[in-house]
This record gives structure tokens, C-alpha cells and sequence, in this order.
């Protein structure tokens, strides 16, 4: 197996030359940007990021833990104060908003590093200082016969190099 | 690939460049090199207050509360109003990040990096206040959700509680919020960096490579943090204003403070980004990057949270006159004409009076004017919080039980030291930080290369 990574300026090339390399059967592609571009991204992958099944899971926990909290703390030791009920629902109704947000964000932060594989211990050789400049990187997994036809084919995508790297 | 053995031909041919960097990274990454001696001499001005305020806080911790003037009965004083004051200047990072994300106003790009570590420093000085404030430091943990020895647990009902989780939740939410934007810009950093720099890079960057899986999750990401962010920004200014309006003070007890505490927090915050952001852009040449029309877009917002807080001021009297309770009437008489009338009327000409000015084009795009305005409405801001606070507290119900307050010098001190710590780690991230956002500010550059490479727009 080899691994070419072609090197462009541009997301609208790297999106033309992802999708025209999923048509010809390569499937094992990977790209790095050097900001955000959805376009990109959803060219790889097109389904939505699990990150949200994260960040609802985290509020509903959030929201469930913030009433269980109040109301059974308030009722393990029942002290009457101002005459309010000891189950008094709008006062702690704020308690389980910020804990729906605090445990919606930590468990986001958590779908992040789930989801992005962060923390990476070790970064693959076909990545270049170059993608945190301003380039973009298509990198294709293929059989060494392959090579030739997946060089010309990033190439007529206007990349500006394309170079083997070990796999 | 091995290099060439020496001694041969291809090993005399010097190595291939490397391509130079993009005109981004190096204009703002070099922010961050070197370090001249005006800006040893400023942190050394911040650690010196900050150590100050230390040492006053030892010896408060030491001797009680007593020495920060506290008496009968004003119990709340300048601590309490430094504390609302910095969770006010806190608001605007998350503004910026979260709500003009939502709403897609790409101007946010260039100035949001640096709300946002405003607003965690800004949140972290004012956590300290809790501490500084409750006196006996070692009991401080029973705000904490942890019964006594005899099983009591705390009091939900009370404001104070309410703080205190919205308080830490936005302190996790705020951090959470630029370090996730921070991650991909300390990539950038690392691949350029040498030396110490360069391991502290690759341990926070946590393998940031920026390929489709990760950009994709850190999309999302943002997107939900700032969804989460919005109702939260909103609601922490809400939750420290009714740890006034739930008491039955004169002067506090009114429905009107959550959004007009609000409104007040982000008027206030957008003056501390212009106060900040105008030197760092000067000393730091960054014109290419924050322009005149980011400072004129946030002059629109002051001027709009100053015309909402002058409404505020104005609706207070008017439903304490029309309420036709003999109380609130007094302690509005005597916030304009009473002991504090200087602070009063400071608020009113500095946040309602003043930034009128804006209305003018020229002035919004006139830079030294902005700052002083900013300056001007920090000021205001922190007299709006005393006479609040001070104002109210110095003249309840009973006549017999009115009192003056002073500010004292170990509260002044205080003061000056939470400017201290909050200057300290902005310095601090300054020099180790890109303090513009710099792979959004590549977005717009890219965007704007392939529409130029297409010939349209």
C-alpha cells in the first residue's frame, strides 16, 4: 500500500478532487485544513458529528441531576425557611439550569476529544507544517499501482504538489 | 527519507527552503516573540499591586473584617462592588464569542480572542472576591453543596447559592469555551515554536492536525458551546442581580435589575475590550487585523447597552416615584441629592451622558476618543455598582439606623490589586497566546482568495 498527499490552495479543489476520488472507489481519504471549512469536511464525511449526542446527553444529565440535588437535599433535613415549600421548584429551577449547561459544555468539550481523537499521541508523517499555514492536504490510502492514476487525478485538480509519503 | 551523506554532491546543494510561512501566522504569531522592557516594567506593575492585595488580604484574614471598614450598616462594600464589577467586564468575551457566532457577524473574528481571555481573567478576579468578601476564608467551602457534621445541607432558596453555581459554571464555561477556540491556534504555534515553547505547544495542542474528523468535531463543538454560552452569558448578570433584588432593601427590590444588570455587564465589557484591545493593537501594529470597523461596530453596541442603561436609570426613579412608597422615594431622593450624590451623578453623565457622543460617525472612528470614552465608562460602571450597592444598604426603612460609608484603604488596595491580578494574566497570555483568533482570521483570508481565484463577488 502507498500514501500520496496532494497539496492545494483552495477548499472548493479539495472538496472537487475528494469527491471525484470517492467516485473512481477510494474511500480511505483524509484531509487537513488549515481553518474551518464545513465543506471539506462533509466532502469525507457527510454525516452530522456525533458531538451533539454528546451535548444532550450532558444537559439532560445536567437538568435531572440539578432538581434530584435541590429537592433531595432539601428534604433530607427539612428546615422551613421564609415559609416556601421545602420542594420549592423556582428557585431551583436555576440550580438545574447552570448544571444544564455546565454538564452540556464539559460533556461537548468530552465529545470533542471523543469524536476529534484528541489527545493524539502520535502525528501522522503526512502531516506538514504547511496545513497550519494556508494549505490544504488530501491524503489517499491506494495499491501501489494505483499511484500513478490518483497522481494525475489531484494534479488535474489543481494540486500544487502531490508527494508519496510512507504508510 | 535519509539526508545525503556529506561529502557527495547532492549533500553540497542546500536543503530546499521551506516555503515561507502564510502572511497570517507571521503577523500575529509575532505578537507573542520577545519581550521589551516596557512590558517587564507593566507586569512588574501588576505583580506589585497583586502581591500588595495579597498581603492586605493576609492581614484582613488575620485581624477580621474590621480593618475593611465594615460596620453597621454597610456590610457590603467595596469588595461586593469590585466583585459585581469585574462579572460585568466578564460578559463580553462570551457575548462576542457565543451570541455574534450565532448570529454569524464574522466581525467578532478578529477581536474574540481577546474578549474571551478577558473574560476568563475577568472571572477568575472576581471568584476572588468571594473569598476576599466572606471574611473567614476557612469557612468559605459551606457555600458548597456539603452537609455539616449535623447533616445540614445548604440553602437553595437563597441568592447567594444561586451564585455561586452560576458563578463557577460560567468560570468552567468561559475556560472550556477559549481553550477549545485556542486548541487549533496552539497547533499553529507549535509547528513554528522551538525550545520550552515548543513542549508546552505539543502538550496543549493535544495532537491537533486539523484533519476532516477533528475539524468537524470542533465545529460542532463551538457551535453547541456557544448555543449553551447564550442563555448562560444572559442569565449569570440575572442570578448576581438577585442577590439585590430578592432582599427587601429600598432601591433594590425591583424587577427591572436582571436586565438592567445585564444590559449594564455587556456595556461595561465592551468598554474593557476597547480599553485592552486599542493599546495591544497600537503597540502590536495588528491595524491590518482589527480595524477601525470593528471599533466602530463596538462603539454601535455601546451606545445601544448605554441608551438601554439610561433607560434603566430613568424607568428606577419613575417607578419609585409612581410606586408612591414613601421609602423607595427617599432612597432615590438621596441617591442624586444625598451623602453619595458624586457617585450618582458620575454614573449618570459617564454611561448615559457620554457615550451619546457615539452618535457621531467621526467619534466613533476617532480611536483616542474611544479609548477615553471606555476609560470613562469603566469608571462609571464601577460607581453605578457602589451607589447601587453602598447607596442602598447606607439608608434602609429606619432613619435611626442610617450610616455613612468611606471606602477604607485596604479595600482600595484590594481594588487596585484585582486590577493587578487581572493585568498580570492578560500580560501573561499576551506573550504566550495568539490574542487574535488566527486560523478564524484565515478563514476570511481563504474565503476571500477563492473568490478572487473564481472571478465573482
Amino acid at each position: 500500500m502507498a500514501r500520496l498527499v496532494g497539496i492545494f490552495e483552495l477548499p472548493a479543489q479539495v472538496v472537487a478532487a475528494v469527491k471525484q476520488l470517492q467516485a473512481r472507489g477510494y474511500t480511505d481519504i483524509e484531509t487537513y485544513a488549515p481553518a474551518p471549512f464545513p465543506e471539506v469536511d462533509d466532502a469525507v464525511d457527510p454525516k452530522p458529528s456525533k458531538v451533539r449526542l454528546m451535548t444532550l446527553i450532558g444537559g439532560l444529565v445536567g437538568v435531572v441531576t440539578g432538581y434530584a440535588m435541590t429537592i433531595w437535599m432539601a428534604n433530607n433535613w427539612q428546615i422551613m425557611i421564609g415559609g416556601k415549600p421545602f420542594t420549592s421548584i423556582p428557585p431551583y429551577t436555576i440550580i438545574a439550569f447552570e448544571l444544564t449547561i455546565l454538564f452540556g459544555g464539559l460533556m461537548t468539550v468530552l465529545g470533542l476529544f471523543i469524536f476529534g481523537g484528541l489527545p493524539k499521541f502520535k502525528i501522522d508523517p503526512a502531516y506538514n507544517s504547511r496545513f497550519s499555514a494556508e494549505d490544504f492536504g488530501v491524503v489517499v490510502r491506494c495499491r501501489e499501482q494505483d499511484v500513478a492514476e490518483i497522481d494525475a487525478l489531484l494534479r488535474e485538480h489543481d494540486a500544487t504538489e502531490v508527494n508519496l509519503v510512507e504508510s | 527519507m535519509t539526508p545525503p551523506p556529506t561529502n557527495t554532491v547532492a549533500g553540497m546543494i542546500r536543503p530546499v527552503p521551506m516555503p515561507p510561512d502564510s502572511q497570517t501566522n507571521r503577523d500575529l504569531l509575532a505578537v507573542m516573540k520577545g519581550t521589551s522592557p516596557g512590558y517587564w516594567f507593566l507586569l512588574g506593575l501588576a505583580l506589585f499591586f497583586m502581591h500588595l492585595a495579597g498581603g492586605i488580604w493576609i492581614w484582613q484574614v488575620y485581624k477580621g473584617l474590621g480593618i475593611a471598614g465594615y460596620a453597621h450598616p454597610v456590610f457590603w462594600g467595596v469588595y461586593v462592588v469590585t466583585f459585581v464589577f469585574w462579572v460585568g467586564i466578564a460578559h463580553a468575551g462570551t457575548l462576542i464569542s457565543a451570541i455574534l457566532f450565532l448570529f454569524r457577524a464574522k466581525w467578532r473574528n478578529a477581536i474574540n480572542r481577546g474578549a474571551e481571555a478577558m473574560t476568563v481573567f475577568a472571572v477568575l478576579t472576581a471568584a476572588q472576591f468571594l473569598g476576599i468578601h466572606v471574611g473567614r476564608i476557612w469557612k468559605s467551602y459551606f457555600i458548597l453543596p456539603y452537609p455539616n457534621q449535623r447533616g445540614l445541607w445548604v440553602n437553595f432558596k437563597s441568592p447567594l447559592l444561586w451564585d455561586t453555581f452560576a458563578i463557577s459554571t460560567y468560570a468552567t464555561i468561559s475556560i472550556l469555551f477559549l481553550y477549545v477556540g485556542l486548541i487549533p491556534d496552539i497547533a499553529i504555534a507549535r509547528d513554528r515554536a522551538t525550545g520550552w515553547k515548543k513542549v508546552l505547544y505539543t502538550v496543549l495542542a493535544l495532537g491537533w492536525v486539523g484533519n476532516s474528523s477533528q475539524w468537524k468535531a470542533h465545529n460542532r463543538s463551538v457551535l453547541h458551546l456557544s448555543g449553551l454560552a447564550t442563555p448562560l452569558v444572559l442569565s449569570v448578570h440575572s442570578v448576581v442581580s438577585w442577590d439585590f433584588a430578592m432582599a427587601l432593601v429600598p432601591g433594590w427590590h425591583t424587577t427591572i435589575f436582571a436586565p438592567y444588570f445585564v444590559a449594564g455587564a455587556i456595556f461595561s465589557g465592551f468598554a474593557m475590550v476597547l480599553t485592552l484591545m486599542i493599546p495591544v493593537r497600537r503597540i502590536f501594529g495588528l491595524e491590518a487585523y482589527i480595524t477601525d470597523y470593528h471599533f466602530e461596530n463596538m462603539s454601535r453596541f455601546i451606545l445601544l447597552t448605554s441608551i438601554i442603561c439610561g433607560y434603566a436609570y430613568a424607568a428606577e426613579y419613575f417607578m419609585s416615584w409612581y410606586s408612591g412608597v414613601e421609602a423607595e422615594q427617599t432612597a432615590f431622593w438621596l441617591r442624586a441629592f444625598g451623602p453619595y450624590w458624586i457617585s450618582t451623578w458620575v454614573m449618570i453623565i459617564f454611561n448615559t451622558v457620554l457615550p451619546q457622543l457615539l452618535w457621531f460617525k467621526k467619534l466613533r472612528v476617532n480611536v483616542p476618543f474611544l479609548f477615553v470614552l471606555s476609560v470613562c465608562i469603566n469608571i462609571g460602571m464601577w460607581f453605578e455598582r457602589y451607589v447601587i450597592i453602598v447607596g442602598a444598604l447606607s439608608r434602609e426603612y429606619n432613619p435611626a439606623v442610617w450610616g455613612e460609608f468611606i471606602p477604607s484603604w485596604p479595600e482600595m488596595g484590594i481594588l487596585a490589586g484585582s486590577f493587578g491580578f487581572f493585568c498580570t494574566f492578560f500580560l501573561i497570555f499576551l506573550k504566550l497566546f495568539p490574542i487574535v483568533a488566527i486560523a478564524e482570521m484565515k478563514e476570511i483570508a481563504i474565503h476571500e482568495k477563492a473568490h478572487g481565484a473564481q472571478g465573482s463577488h
